[in-house]
């Protein structure tokens, strides 16, 4: 793989081009080749690939609706379950990184809020969702709940990069959704839809987790064997024990050799070291596979619309903000405070920028719920949440914060 | 605005050119034959629901039906013991009383736990195979098709030695139904099981209408989603569609006799509004 091309794409942990490959370098450097070159640094740089992937999928399903399912579903398989395999992995690296001794979110400080705040939004965007579907009487969604739960952390990283930059919005907006996702992630795993639990996953886990230990123990540096042996091996663990395979690679990360992120969570780090040359290596492929992931998932007839996509709506939209509001509120009078420069207006534009579920919801509601008319409506929901970006937008310039303060 | 005319002409040309039909190709009501009725989308507990029912009782006279198979949406809104009263077994009192045997399938707005109420006939699955002579019937849960499910389908339908193989459940994979349509995701899924392994007939409901579609890929499909709720006027007719009724509510009469499968739409007021025949390949 093209050392400058690989560094260029990111995924939404750590959208920030590296100086050395940015698309315009990029550009200069190799002539008419590097316009698509150019064109797909940017769309991976901005995370764009799998809302790109999303649109063509959404167009493609109604308008052609049955080559579409044709195309998509035998691909569902692997793209979700073995490609998204190491966009997790990549995801587990990077907080394993930020969250280690010297890590820019180490201090259990910044912690206490956020998880605080990321309570209040999984009860927000929880109990909305139930009661909406209860009222509605159509408890055969309710097993959906999750979907409406998880954050999509790249959009509210754009979010708050565009109206909040240069405060401490961004590091708590992320704490944010990153201890949503994670309990998330421990509630959607055991509930992979699988025609049948096999005995011996549980062993092979263990095996997986052995050989990770060994290979640390002898300072394997490289990323390939904890990938290709551990990461098998984890894989065939977790499929045959009904978990998610597409976790499989989350125990298996954080036996790397890991170097704390000091400066900027989303900085890209120097490719100096195997682990960090895995990162590089595979950013590419991950980007490329979230554009299938989209364009796998995302495709759904939008007459298919019904009370699930008001659920997920009204849960992402205004249960977890208001979920989020109130659980910081409650905290801050019982002594805990604020990031500095973050007033109650920023929140409220936080708890906004937090209520896209996009791509994280795209994969709950494909992970817990099989092909059929609830995952549908419920999907149309979470693509439908993508106007959180907006809501946070409105509320900045409503409010007067950041970039639109006076 | 031509486009709706249009659609009015055709729909009254279909319904025009198959109601003198049905006067001519009344049920047979063979001794020896399967005979069933079909409901879809029943459970409001309207008075248009008991007017169904009492319909479904006093056409039983000339048909003896003795099983109604129910396409989903049995309930809705609250689904407590006393609604099962209301919105089951007061409206169908005259069909139950006379031993007439109800076998649902799930739809959007009921309740999973249903499937344990003793009248809907599930044994407590969702998923779940009976026949009746030469009939085999598959209800399954469309509301999401696992792989569970659909690999205990191909199993079931494998296994199946009947003539006639019948196929039901709640969302349509055929349907121009204007609020719903057809659920291709479903379709794209279910269909190639369907047509390997030989299904003769399909019923839906969700959209609230009756339609029948010409065979595609051999297997005639009908949508009888108003048996109790109504869209009147919702439904958008294609080149597929061979029928279709959506002024009146309306429930669907059955009969089975050998390579002959007969049925009719009746409307809320006894009106035969669709019926035909279809033939299978007799066994060689």
């Amino acid at each position: 793989m093209h050392r400058h091309h690989a560094a260029a794409a990111h995924t939404p942990m750590h959208p920030h081009t590296h100086p050395h490959t940015h698309p315009h370098a990029f550009a200069r450097h190799h002539g008419r080749r590097s316009a698509a070159g150019g064109l797909l640094a940017r769309l991976s740089d901005r995370f764009l690939l799998l809302p790109l992937g999303a649109a063509i999928a959404l167009v493609w399903a109604n308008t052609a609706a049955e080559s579409y399912f044709r195309f998509a579903q035998p691909l569902a398989f692997p793209v979700n379950e073995i490609g998204m395999a190491l966009f997790f992995g990549l995801i587990t690296q990077e907080i394993v990184e930020a969250v280690m001794p010297g890590g820019a979110l180490h201090s259990w400080r910044r912690w206490g809020l956020a998880l605080v705040g990321a309570a209040g939004g999984l009860a927000g965007a929880a109990a909305i969702f139930l009661a909406f579907v209860g009222y509605s009487y159509e408890t055969v969604l309710m097993p959906g709940w999750p979907i409406a739960c998880v954050i999509d952390i790249a959009a509210a990283y754009y979010a708050l990069k565009t109206v909040l930059p240069r405060s401490g919005a961004l590091p708590f907006a992320l704490l944010l959704g990153i201890s949503t996702n994670v309990v998330m992630i421990v509630i959607v795993a055991p509930r992979f839809p699988v025609l049948a639990v096999h005995a011996g996953g549980a062993a092979l886990i263990l095996v997986a987790l052995g050989l990770a230990g060994l290979m640390r123990t002898l300072r394997v540096r490289v990323f390939w064997p904890y990938l290709l042996i551990c990461g098998t091996v984890s894989w065939l663990a977790f499929y045959r024990e009904g978990l998610h395979p597409a976790f499989a690679l989350v125990p298996i990360v954080p036996f790397l050799r890991h170097e704390p992120r000091r400066l900027d969570l989303f900085a890209d780090p120097p490719d100096d070291d195997a682990t960090h040359h895995f990162e590089h290596e595979w950013n590419t492929l991950v980007q490329v596979i979230l554009f299938f992931f989209g364009l796998v998932n995302a495709g759904v007839m939008l007459s298919g619309y019904d009370t699930g996509t008001w659920a997920v709506m009204l849960a992402a939209l205004v249960g977890r903000p208001l979920g989020i509001l109130t659980a910081v509120g409650a905290a801050v009078v019982l002594g805990l405070h604020l990031p500095k420069r973050i007033g109650w207006r920023e929140l409220v534009v936080i708890s906004l920028a937090s209520s896209t579920g996009f791509a994280f919801g795209l994969f709950v509601a494909t992970g817990i719920l099989s092909i059929g008319p609830a995952r549908a409506q419920l999907t149309i929901g979470v693509l439908a949440t993508a106007v959180g970006w907006l809501l946070a937008l409105g509320a900045a310039r409503a409010l007067r914060v950041g970039r639109f303060a006076r | 605005m031509l486009r709706r005319l249009a659609t009015l002409l055709l729909g009254l040309l279909i319904v025009g050119a198959a109601a003198p039909a049905q006067r001519l190709a009344a049920l047979p009501a063979r001794a020896e034959s399967v005979k069933f009725a079909v409901i879809g989308d029943t459970g409001t507990g309207d008075r248009s629901q008991y007017e169904v029912g009492q319909q479904m009782a006093a056409v039983r006279g000339r048909f003896p039906f003795d099983t109604v198979i129910m396409l989903g949406d049995n309930m809705y809104g609250r689904q407590q013991p006393q609604d099962f009263v209301d919105k089951f077994e007061r409206p169908y009192a005259a069909l139950l009383k006379a031993g007439v045997t109800f076998y649902a399938s799930l739809g959007n707005h009921d309740n999973q736990s249903n499937r344990f109420y003793k009248g809907f006939n599930m044994g407590g699955e969702r998923y779940f195979t009976f026949a009746k002579q030469n009939v085999r019937f598959f209800v399954l849960d469309s509301n999401q098709m696992d792989p569970r499910q659909r690999a205990w389908l191909e199993q079931a339908l494998n296994q199946s030695q009947d003539d006639w193989k019948v196929c039901y459940f709640h969302h349509p994979l055929y349907s121009n139904g204007g609020r719903h349509g057809s659920d291709v995701a479903l379709r794209v899924l279910l269909e190639p099981l369907f047509t390997k392994y030989g299904v003769n007939v399909v019923f839906a409901g969700h959209d609230h209408t009756y339609e029948r579609f010409a065979p595609q890929k051999g297997i005639t499909y009908f949508v009888e989603g108003s048996s109790g709720e109504l869209r009147r006027g919702d439904v958008r007719p294609s080149g597929a569609t061979a029928a279709y009724f959506d002024q009146d509510q309306a429930f669907m009469l059955v009969e089975v006799s050998g390579d002959e499968f007969a049925f009719e739409a009746v409307a809320r007021t006894g009106a035969v509004v669709d019926s035909g025949v279809i033939r299978r390949n007799p066994k060689t």
